[in-house]
């Protein structure tokens, strides 16, 4: 335990859909299910919402992770929201690579608000993977340099 | 391309004479080497001013946002599909618009002409297929084709693809060219070089924001940049400020694109500016077998989805 | 006074050795053009090239700067409390400055150090820099110096003038800080009476070779409001996109925008060079803007540059003739253009 808390821990920004993902979280929770408390969660109304900045947002921030997650294409609350998404997650992650930034700090899932045992499952291989990739180098805004 | 400039001015003097639009767009020669005039003429004695030639690279689609009037507006093949983006993206009416295609064969790079010559260029002159630039004590022709803009020389769409008239028959297309071979050369880069080439290429970036006020898709009322609540990006030249700015600036061109070059030819200290957009241009072809603005029924990129999208990222 | 001249590379060998001491600020091209920066181990100073794509104001007045600093910590006993942000104002040094930038501080001048307000990062930036110029052999197609007052081999703003005359510079200091330098770098030969010729031979061909210019006369005598109102503003200059490079490579340039940047509970309050070009530059609090259309930015930036700043301070247009608004504009809005419509104009 002490162990653990003297070890590096990563600093994971979570956007999860209200409608699914957050409530898998809640359901996680209720059944008491083990996962790292390496999360700050963010709760948005449909991962249709995530745009690029926010995600930039929670790594300039000195995110060293950052985990997006809705519902399952097809299920969106709001019928479409995800699919759009989908296309959007896909090229921002691309891109996101094609400038050397290691693809292990960003994931995306599809967990409904029943699956809260694949929630606890995804969180702790998030944390895990993001242990190993080391804290945040890039992106990071701290004071200007400026003159 | 020089012998276009006769047939623009007749069609500019007839289409503001029969009353067929209220405005033209077209270039003016400019007052250095190089660089010209867009010029935006309201009745046909000013059309006598138009020319064109391979240094016409300022994207004319940016001077129609928003326009009420009626426009006749030239386009190469690549601001043609800056036209279509416009029209799917309702930023104009079809009905407006009388588009005047310009077979295009590229505009030159005048940075690697420079580059190739020992003492500054006094003028420039273009004849058939060579382009001459003279200084005080030097002459040089080259192949015109050998001195094309990077984009150019990979251009998929020199002829308009959406037009009411030409000026020119249509130049053959190009064949055989690979159009990300640069972008491929650096997806075999490893993490920490791909770093590096992104920090040094925006290193000597001024904020100045030409490539955007450049670039005819970048026309939201209130650029990101300036948005303050919340602020997304810092304005003063920190380089993680400036390097969220293009990131953010390059992905809002997702799907939008044509590689028109025109962010390339405005930067004031010659940035490679295509480095972001290129990758994202390759991943729309790659992924979603889409170009965009090659017409204009097709929804935008982002704009649509299909069940069957990549997903297989997403756990 | 002290006028001496030195072979090519004793001269860069002094500079080096200045380098290794103090700041060293020179002409260094990156491949496709130079820009002004501070030497490092390795760094060539490049005084062949005409002018360097952005001008050496930024040695002055840096684009992005930090003024204060304070904390948002409600534990700290510096809570709130704004302070000035430290700064290293020891003597540092700017070579290959040609005389129309080293002008521009002098017009820029007017504006940051005034009889009731002070700038004081501007006016100890300034002060704490001793200017080594270097005189123009060759004038550009674009510079037009000698049409605003300055002159390829002028000295006004220089502590030291360097003329290149081929295998070696005549050095000559112009005020008592260039004459320190002179004698802290010692070495050189003593001009003599041939240098002084040829360097005068120079001069006259360097104003010869000056090929573009403007006309100013008539500007005084016009009247502003009949300016402001004149037609060529509304569609003369549409092919301008309001990018800003002109405002940003331009040494005359002055406009900043202060903004707060906070980091956890840390603030900055940083100034960053503003252009008024952008369509934020006047946007009011509530909304408006009195200058939301395109012809009107231009128009003030022009009323500006070569009405309301002479009329006001009289020491000429607002301009060196440095030309490079002119090379750096992608639209081609060309000043020497304006400024004829404007001379010229009549209502």
């Amino acid at each position: 335990m002490e162990k653990e808390m003297q070890e590096w821990q990563p600093k994971i920004v979570a956007f999860l859909c209200n409608w699914c993902t957050y409530g898998a979280a809640d359901l996680a929770g209720v059944n008491r299910l083990q996962y790292p408390p390496n999360f700050k969660v963010i709760r948005v109304p449909c991962s249709g919402r995530i745009s690029p900045k926010l995600i930039l947002a929670a790594f300039r921030n000195g995110a060293d992770g950052v985990w997006i997650s809705g519902c399952h294409p097809g299920d969106c609350h709001y019928i479409e929201g995800n699919m759009y998404a989908r296309r959007r997650f896909t090229l921002f992650r691309s891109l996101f690579k094609h400038i050397g930034i290691d693809e292990r700090r960003l994931h995306f899932s599809w967990i409904s608000a029943a699956e809260g045992i694949k929630f606890a499952e995804v969180a702790n291989d998030i944390v895990k993977t993001v242990k190993e990739v080391g804290p945040a180098k890039q992106l990071i805004k701290e004071k200007a340099q400026v003159a | 391309m020089v012998n276009y400039t006769d047939k623009i001015r007749e069609t500019a003097k007839r289409l503001l004479n029969d009353g067929t639009v209220d405005t033209f767009i077209g270039y003016r020669k400019g007052s250095l080497p190089f660089v010209n005039n867009p010029a935006i003429i309201h009745n046909a004695e000013e059309a006598d001013e138009l020319v064109w030639d391979s240094n016409c690279a300022l994207n004319l689609c940016n001077y129609l946002t928003n326009r009420t009037d009626k426009i006749g507006v030239l386009a190469t093949g690549c601001n043609s599909r800056n036209i279509a983006m416009h029209l799917k993206e309702n930023k104009i009416k079809r009905e407006q618009l009388v588009i005047v295609g310009v077979p295009c064969t590229g505009m030159v790079d005048h940075r690697a002409v420079k580059g190739m010559v020992d003492g500054e260029i006094l003028e420039v002159t273009e004849a058939g297929e060579e382009i001459t630039v003279k200084g005080d004590d030097f002459e040089k022709t080259f192949k015109t084709a050998d001195v094309l803009q990077t984009n150019c020389q990979t251009c998929a769409h020199r002829n308009p693809v959406i037009f009411d008239e030409l000026v020119a028959d249509e130049v053959p297309e190009l064949d055989g060219v690979n159009q990300y071979a640069d972008v491929e050369a650096v997806e075999a880069q490893s993490d920490e070089e791909k770093w590096q080439n992104f920090e040094n290429i925006f290193e000597s970036c001024i904020r100045c924001y030409a490539c955007r006020n450049a670039c005819p898709l970048c026309y939201c009322p209130t650029c990101f940049v300036d948005e303050s609540k919340p602020q997304w990006v810092g304005k003063s030249t920190d380089p993680t400020d400036t390097m969220t700015f293009h990131f953010l600036r390059a992905f809002h061109m997702a799907g939008r694109c044509t590689d028109c070059g025109a962010c390339e030819r405005a930067c004031p200290v010659d940035i490679p500016l295509r480095y972001l957009t290129k990758k994202l241009n390759k991943d729309a072809k790659d992924i979603y077998d889409y170009e965009s603005g090659t017409n204009v029924e097709d929804k935008a990129l982002l704009d649509t989805y299909k069940p069957t999208d990549l997903n297989d990222f997403i756990r | 006074m002290i006028e001496k001249s030195y072979k090519k590379d004793e001269w860069q060998g002094a500079l080096a050795k200045l380098a290794k001491e103090s700041r060293v600020i020179a002409p260094v091209n990156g491949g496709t053009h130079s820009v002004f920066k501070t030497l490092e181990e390795g760094d060539v100073p490049d005084f062949k090239s005409s002018k360097t794509r952005l001008s050496p104001k930024s040695v002055v007045f840096p684009q992005s700067e930090r003024m204060f600093e304070y904390s948002l910590d409600e534990e700290s006993e510096e809570n709130g409390i704004l302070k000035e942000a430290k700064k290293d104002y020891a003597e540092k040094f700017v070579a290959g400055i040609r005389p129309c930038d080293a002008r521009s501080f002098k017009l820029v001048q007017v504006n940051f150090d005034t009889p009731t307000y002070k700038d004081p990062w501007w006016i100890n930036n300034y002060e704490s820099t001793t200017f080594i110029g270097q005189a123009c052999n060759k004038a550009c197609s674009t510079c037009f110096c000698t049409s605003t007052g300055g002159s390829p081999f002028g000295e006004e703003g220089l502590d030291v003038v360097t003329v290149d005359m081929g295998d070696s510079f005549l050095v000559k200091s112009v005020t008592d800080k260039g004459e320190k330098l002179l004698n802290t770098i010692g070495g050189g030969a003593d001009a003599t009476d041939d240098m002084k010729t040829k360097v005068a031979e120079l001069e006259k061909a360097a104003v010869a070779s000056v090929k573009s210019e403007i006309k100013t006369d008539n500007l005084k005598e016009l009247k502003e409001t009949d300016l402001f109102e004149a037609d060529f503003w509304k569609d003369t200059f549409d092919g301008c996109i309001n990018c800003g490079g002109c405002t940003f490579s331009c040494p005359t340039c002055w406009c900043f925008d202060i903004q707060d940047e906070v980091q956890k509970k840390e603030g900055d309050r940083i100034r960053n060079w503003d252009s008024c070009m952008f369509p934020l530059f006047t946007k009011h609090g509530m909304g408006h803007n009195p200058r939301d259309q395109k012809f009107q930015r231009i128009r003030q930036r022009f009323m500006h540059k070569l009405k309301y700043y002479p009329d006001k301070y009289d020491k000429g247009i607002m301009c060196v003739g440095c030309g490079r608004c002119v090379e750096v504009c992608p639209a081609n809005i060309d000043i020497r253009r304006v400024a004829e419509l404007m001379n010229n104009y009549s209502k």
